[in-house]
């Protein structure tokens, strides 16, 4: 038999959550409507509506937490599909709320990761962003919350509505949010698809950051001619018509050639060069630490990237098999370059003029006039001040690589076809969106949620930095 | 008759994350029309708060708990957005800080001119024009139309803050609120603005309230003077009762910690006011002052709240159609104390003789290139900060460099600490030439014998790093200690040394005050026990009492370790107190140099003459000769042909001839052993008398 929306306790629940939707929204409106016309006739704002409004969202919150109180605690089968949804979910759902609650009640003694939970924007994007991580790391790790194999199909539930039974004994019995065209559970593809776009995403923006810093930072430090010419192919790669870019890299000529490895080589390098001068500048006055802090650093770092960077039926082969633990997917390496392509110019920029008002300042004068060299100025006492507006847009950063990985699975680059991430996932309903909606919606949603998620994350930190100063 | 401005036990609090923290607490204030007040006070007072309150724009945070401002008998409080609006602008206006915030800098000045009385008083555009181009005369500014034409980043600092005060007067207000509005102008500009206002709000009857920490200004412009402290008003009456005959213990401490240009170090010591102002979270119970006060008796001070007490009980008011407030003081011993008491001082460190010369400076020139674009014509443009600059400096000696912003002083510390390379001439410190040598290319040993104290306290120490690790750094760079330990116990040695507590050492900068800050900045520059110290205006930024404390610390370390210090400073007051010598520059030339005590008394050159007369003093028994300077200082790209200062000199007429067109004067030797840079005839300079006479100026 399959599911209904909502069961039994949406029968008493739905009317209530249509009222307090409808009554919060009008109320909504009807502030804005009263904000400016007190903006015209400047005048305060009655404080009533104000209070009303809270008061509407408040109950809206209520109805929320009731629909997932009862999913939780009703028996599966009856509380429908958004009742089955919340209790896959329902680990997820806990650990976030403790997490959360324990943040907000100890922000003041958590120092840096306190910040967010000081205002409300920044609490609801931590919850969210939160949610899909801990998500990614149950089912990545335990394989909690899917309910199928996210690759493997049931031939008669191509194409199935939400809430199908699914007709093999032993499984859970119903796709929740439908199948695809290919007969796969929507749901259980878009749990599996958080863990891919979880790692990739913050990966590769960080590489980009990376890459941003270690070049903006000597372009705004130095000036002149060094800021000139990156500035120059910074601009150059911000006019590029980038698509054009990401075909050419999996054309089999060129992905067969030994451009993709060096590039590879080449990204992968810079954080390995960026350790390597963070060291160096701090501790070149004592050489017997350089040393020894050095060798503990970049012997590892390097191992890794070689692993990375080495591939057996490449040209790029130097490492011994035995050594070579790492082999990922080609497809990852055209979402790394993309995504660097497309970010570090951007981070560039930042970075630079942050630079240039930084340097201004008595103490990097001071750090010169005790012979500091320019890297440990760069590094040492420029960036940690720069940090804050920095965090801030790394965290807008990782959503629209999140985006970008979304496009790049849409023009069907990057991530082999089968892979569950969610812009391929939408790539692959879009196909059929007109007949049936619902293959493309769950990860639609999902995706916009994280990126909603660190949006707000970001407009909390730096609400808090402004607060700050 | 009713005052123009009442205030009556106003009280303000902020409201922060988790608590209500007073700003102002139950101030009484009354301004007569025409007349002006001052309100006296170092940063956090609560001085500014009063000054919001007034114009009820206290920001979201901010709410009057209680009392009443009154403007003409009615209660500002009551009245509607609207009618505030009215007043503000017409009847009150606001005069800040920075001119720069008060200016759009989008429009040009006629056009933000004019809006005013078009906006207040919807007269035409025309009228309008023609009413701004009569108040930039007024404000004495040259060449009123091209003024009115130009933006505001066109024109100079002092420019701009004579616009603001133009576009203050133009709706003739009743009152006039200036909030520091020359603390960050020159001195020489501060006296000319300062006599601005003054004489306009003089003709046309505006009450002033003037903000400021500066006790000397308050004595040039105001009649009667309010002294505030952590909120409260702890003495009150005329200007000159209170200042000849001070009776708050915090108003005397606040006098003694300010040296005038009439004595050295030697007469008189300053004395510096122990401990910091207490958080408005954290008041004492009864006296505000009372931790930090000299005169404190237990069970007395601290019993509870203390009222403001007329200080000589029964007495008339002076001037009853004023309504003013007679002369006032909170503090509850004002009568026991003995006010006329030598102060118990900071024993002065015996000044030690001056040693072999560290550094010798001759000829140097410095230009920097003036960033043109590829397609700009005609010759590279350079700025010239320093031209033909030579002294000597000794070891243990104090050579202050004196002189307005754009004189090159800060560009000659920067040659020397190597952060700017000299573009000809000698630098050399012992037999090492350093003058073209960037700090790069220094050995460690010569970076670490010539370090920097730098001006401002919250830009001197890297934000995110903490206060020890800062200093450690020096250490670990001029390769000193033996290692992370050794270095760990030299850095609090340091900070003993400083007088700062040792658990100051795993704080971020941000949790330190602005002196403290200063403190870790010298204990960071003497972290190599260098041989020459150049310190760039290192008290400017600091309140009046921090002040004399880092000042002597300076002295104190300096005694200590032998160091020559290169002080660099636009407050001759300072200068005087600690200087040996005094270099007075002038657009990148010394145009005069010698002993202080040669600087400091005539034969002067008209340039030192314009500047010693600029410096307000807060002592009734020193008289001054006013010699006020015209313009601004000329672009050191263009400078004039001849003298550098000829474009201003008020002695100018004074030598025969065009000389002072013509030619650059030579650096001569007077007859006392001074050098100026001047074409003034001998019998002219001989004639010259003293510009500061009084009690003790002989010294």
């Amino acid at each position: 038999m399959p599911l209904d929306w909502t069961g039994t306790p949406g029968a008493l629940l739905n009317p209530l959550l249509a009222a307090s939707v409808g009554l919060w929204l009008t109320l909504l409106a009807l502030r804005l409507v009263a904000a400016l016309v007190a903006v015209w006739r400047a005048t305060p704002v009655a404080p009533g509506l104000r209070r009303a409004s809270l008061w509407a969202g408040r109950a809206l919150g209520l109805v929320t937490c009731a629909y997932v109180l009862a999913g939780m605690i009703l028996p599966a089968g009856t509380t429908g599909i958004v009742g089955g949804v919340i209790a896959r979910f329902a680990p997820a759902i806990l650990t976030v709320a403790t997490v959360i609650g324990l943040s907000v009640g100890l922000r003041r003694r958590l120092g840096v990761f306190g910040l967010p939970f000081h205002s409300t924007v920044g609490t609801i994007g931590a919850a969210l962003v939160l949610f899909w991580v801990v998500t990614a790391l149950l089912y990545g790790g335990f394989g909690l919350i899917a309910t199928h194999d996210p690759l493997r199909p049931i031939s008669s539930l191509r194409n199935a509505l939400p809430g199908s039974p699914v007709p093999e004994a032993g499984l859970y019995p119903h796709y929740l949010l439908g199948g695809d065209s290919l007969a796969r559970d929507v749901f259980s593809r878009m749990v599996a698809g958080s863990v891919i776009v979880l790692t990739i995403a913050p990966l590769a923006t960080l590489t980009a950051v990376l890459v941003g810093l270690s070049l903006g930072l000597p372009a705004g430090y130095l000036g002149g001619w060094t800021d000139r010419v990156l500035s120059f192919a910074a601009n150059l790669i911000l006019a590029f018509p980038v698509i054009l870019l990401f075909y050419l890299l999996v054309t089999p000529e060129v992905a067969s050639s030994a451009l993709p490895p060096v590039m590879a080589a080449v990204l992968f390098g810079a954080p390995l060069a960026f350790v390597a001068v963070l060291v160096h500048s701090r501790l070149r006055t004592q050489p017997g630490r350089n040393a020894l802090t050095l060798a503990a650093v970049l012997v590892p770092l390097a191992w890794l990237w070689a692993a990375v960077v080495s591939q057996a039926g490449t040209p790029v082969t130097f490492l011994p098999a035995r050594l070579d633990p790492l082999d990922p997917d080609r497809g990852l390496l055209v979402v790394f370059v993309a995504v660097v392509f497309v970010n570090a110019p951007i981070v560039f920029r930042i970075v630079r003029g942050l630079t240039l008002d930084i340097r201004t300042r008595d103490y990097v004068a001071a750090a010169r006039t005790r012979g500091e060299t320019p890297a440990y100025i760069m590094l040492w006492e420029v960036l940690p001040n720069a940090r804050g507006p920095l965090i801030v847009d790394t965290c807008l950063r990782i959503g629209y690589t999140t985006i970008l990985l979304g496009t790049l699975g849409f023009f069907g680059l990057g991530l082999p076809p089968e892979s569950p991430d969610w812009g391929s996932t939408i790539n692959e309903g879009r196909k059929l969106l007109l007949v049936y909606v619902h293959p493309a919606l769950p990860p639609a949603a999902a995706l916009l949620s994280l990126v909603l998620g660190l949006n707000l994350l970001a407009d909390g930190l730096r609400e808090q930095s402004m607060a700050d100063r | 008759m009713t005052p123009l401005l009442a205030i009556q036990g106003l009280s303000v609090t902020f409201a922060t994350r988790d608590r209500l923290l007073p700003a102002v607490t139950d101030l009484t204030l009354t301004i007569a029309a025409g007349e002006a007040l001052a309100l006296v006070g170092e940063s956090g007072c609560g001085k500014s708060t009063v000054a919001a309150a007034i114009l009820r724009d206290l920001g979201p945070s901010g709410r009057i708990t209680g009392g009443t401002v009154r403007l003409d008998g009615q209660d500002l409080s009551t009245l509607s957005p609207a009618a505030l609006r009215a007043i503000r602008g017409r009847r009150i206006v606001m005069v800040q800080q920075d001119p720069m915030a008060s200016l759009n800098p989008a429009m040009t000045v006629g056009a933000q001119l004019a809006e005013v009385p078009m906006i207040h008083e919807g007269v035409s555009r025309a009228a309008a024009m023609v009413r701004a181009r009569a108040i930039v005369a007024d404000v004495q500014l040259p060449d009123p139309d091209r003024i009115l034409r130009s933006y505001p980043h066109q024109l100079s600092g002092g420019q701009q803050q004579r616009i603001v005060i133009a576009m203050a007067l133009m709706s003739r207000p009743s009152l006039l609120i200036l909030d520091e509005p020359t603390t960050a102008l020159d001195v020489t500009v501060e006296a000319a603005v300062v006599q601005l206002v003054k004489d306009l709000c003089r003709s046309q009857g505006t009450a002033l309230l003037f903000i400021t920490h500066n006790l000397g200004l308050v004595l040039d412009v105001c009649d009667r003077i309010c002294v505030m402290y952590a909120g409260e008003v702890v003495e009150a009456g005329p200007a000159r009762a209170v200042f000849d005959a001070m009776r708050h213990p915090y108003t005397q401490a606040l006098f003694r910690a300010i040296p005038v240009p009439a004595a050295s170090r030697d007469h008189r010591p300053l004395v510096t006011i122990p401990g910091t102002m207490p958080q408005p979270d954290a008041l004492p119970p009864g006296c505000r002052f009372a931790p930090r006060c000299a005169h404190a008796v237990a069970g007395l001070c601290d019993a509870g709240p203390v009222p403001l007490l007329p200080v000589r009980p029964g007495a008339t008011t002076l001037d009853t159609r004023r309504a003013a407030l007679p002369h006032m003081t909170r503090c509850l011993r004002h009568t026991a104390i003995e006010w006329d008491a030598a102060p118990t001082a900071f024993d002065p460190q015996p000044r030690t003789a001056p040693g072999p010369v560290v550094l010798r400076v001759a000829g140097l020139h410095t230009h920097y290139p003036v960033a043109r674009s590829l397609f700009a014509r005609g010759r590279a443009q350079v700025v010239r900060a320093n031209t033909d600059v030579t002294f000597d400096l000794h070891a243990g000696e104090t050579l202050a460099v004196v002189g307005e912003s754009g004189s090159g002083k800060s560009t000659l510390a920067r040659v020397l600490t190597g952060l700017v390379t000299a573009t000809a001439g000698q630098v050399r410190f012992h037999d090492r030439p350093i003058g073209g040598v960037p700090v790069a290319d220094r050995d460690p040993a010569t970076v670490a014998a010539i370090q920097m104290v730098f001006q401002n306290p919250a830009d001197t120490l890297n934000p995110s790093v903490s206060v020890g690790r800062q200093i450690q750094r020096a250490l670990t760079v001029f390769r000193i200690g033996r290692n992370t330990a050794d270095r760990q116990e030299r850095m609090l040695g340091l900070l003993d040394r400083v007088r700062l507590p040792r658990s100051a050492a795993d704080r971020l900068p941000r949790h330190l005050s602005g002196g403290q800050r200063q403190r870790v900045g010298i204990a960071r520059a003497f972290a190599g026990t260098p041989q020459v110290v150049v310190a760039d205006e290192p008290v400017s930024a600091l309140d009046v009492s921090v002040q004399a404390a880092i000042t002597d610390l300076l002295i104190d370390m300096q005694a200590r370790h032998g160091t020559a210090l290169l002080f660099i400073s636009h407050d001759l007051g300072i200068v005087r107190y600690l200087a040996d010598r005094v270099l007075v520059m002038y657009l990148g030339y010394v145009v005069e140099a010698g002993s202080t005590a040669q600087v400091f008394a005539p034969p002067y050159h008209p340039y030192t003459e314009a500047l010693l007369s600029a410096v307000p003093i807060a002592d009734t028994g020193v008289k001054r000769r006013q010699v006020i300077l015209q313009g601004d200082v000329p672009s050191a790209v263009n400078p004039p042909p001849g003298c550098p200062f000829q474009t201003r000199c008020h002695r100018k007429d004074q030598v025969p001839g065009d000389l002072c067109d013509r030619m650059l004067p030579d650096l001569r030797t007077l007859p006392g052993g001074g050098q100026i840079r001047c074409h003034l005839p001998d019998a002219v300079l001989a004639a010259m008398t003293p510009v500061i006479a009084g009690t003790d100026a002989a010294g």
